[in-house]
């Protein structure tokens, strides 16, 4: 029997929610910020146990055409540091994007890019 | 289930895949297809938000914000579903061919959806069974005979196994490589 099993998981998620979401108040372009609105929208992929690390190295590449190399660096800060940002930009692109990635197994969520300017 | 030394999946001639596995583990595995595609057409089921099994193969888009994320599950929830059912029947149509010598030749298409059909099984297993980071993956062996967990277990490897090649067989072939 080959022996390729599931110690290539994917580790427990441990991290939190970040807390920069924006207020609803976005849309109101009177009092917003312009370089808020300007902001991208970033697709971010968490750990998970289940999924493998082969496994999500080969989305990468498969959907956003990464090398192996910019793949497995991606997985790995998914695997370490509890996320990685897979991909950027319009609501529209994002919600795209996590909706294939939801679409191969993957746990993808969206928000407004929180990185200051 | 069998383990073949060679691998179960493998590149073959001009864009196509080669699946090697065994009658009985095909049938097995068209009867998880068939109780998965059964579980999702149950509305029951589906809708049933303390039914934690089918939480990964609908995840949150907007984790920071319910309100757009109910809006967006509103919109693409059911476009999620029919996508799975369609890879369900896709993979099941692949696995029901009756090769003479158990190898079933798989358009690119059709591993696409085998695989991503085989990791949608294991989602809602690794889910069932509270699978965890630091998990022994050898857990199974530890397990009693009679412990029904341990069938499910050997099960999880087996669909694990059975992903790595698939991921292998599709990696060697992406057009970066």
């Amino acid at each position: 029997m080959a022996n390729l099993l599931i110690t290539l998981t994917i580790g427990g998620v441990t991290s939190t929610a970040d807390t920069d979401s924006l207020p609803i108040a976005i849309d109101d372009r009177d009092t917003a910020d312009s370089n808020e609105i300007d902001r991208p929208w970033i697709v971010l992929v968490w750990n998970d146990p289940i999924n493998l690390m082969s496994y999500v190295t080969f989305v990468f590449q498969k959907l956003f055409g990464y090398s192996l190399e910019k793949a497995t660096e991606l997985m790995l800060d998914v695997h370490n540091k509890g996320r990685a940002v897979v991909s950027s930009g319009p609501r529209e692109r994002a919600e795209f994007d996590v909706y294939r990635l939801h679409e191969h197994g993957l746990w993808a969520t969206m928000q407004k890019d929180s990185t200051p300017s | 289930m069998t383990r073949r030394e060679r691998g179960p999946i493998r590149v073959g001639r001009e864009g196509t895949y080669l699946l090697c596995i065994e009658r009985e583990d095909r049938r097995s595995l068209l009867r998880l297809l068939g109780e998965l595609r059964d579980t999702l057409l149950d509305d029951s089921e589906l809708n049933d938000i303390s039914n934690d099994k089918l939480r990964r193969l609908f995840p949150t888009a907007y984790h920071d914000d319910p309100e757009r994320d109910d809006e967006y599950q509103r919109l693409m929830k059911g476009e999620l579903l029919a996508s799975r059912l369609d890879s369900l029947s896709w993979a099941s149509a692949a696995l029901e061919r009756t090769p003479d010598d158990d190898t079933i030749i798989l358009t690119a298409h059709e591993l696409d959806v085998f695989t991503r059909s085989i990791n949608s099984l294991r989602l809602v297993l690794g889910t069932m069974l509270d699978v965890q980071e630091n998990d022994n993956p050898d857990i199974a062996s530890d397990l009693a005979d009679d412990d029904p967990a341990r069938l499910h277990h050997h099960l999880y490897s087996y669909l694990g196994w059975l992903l790595e090649w698939a991921v292998t067989a599709q990696t060697d072939t992406l057009p970066a490589n």
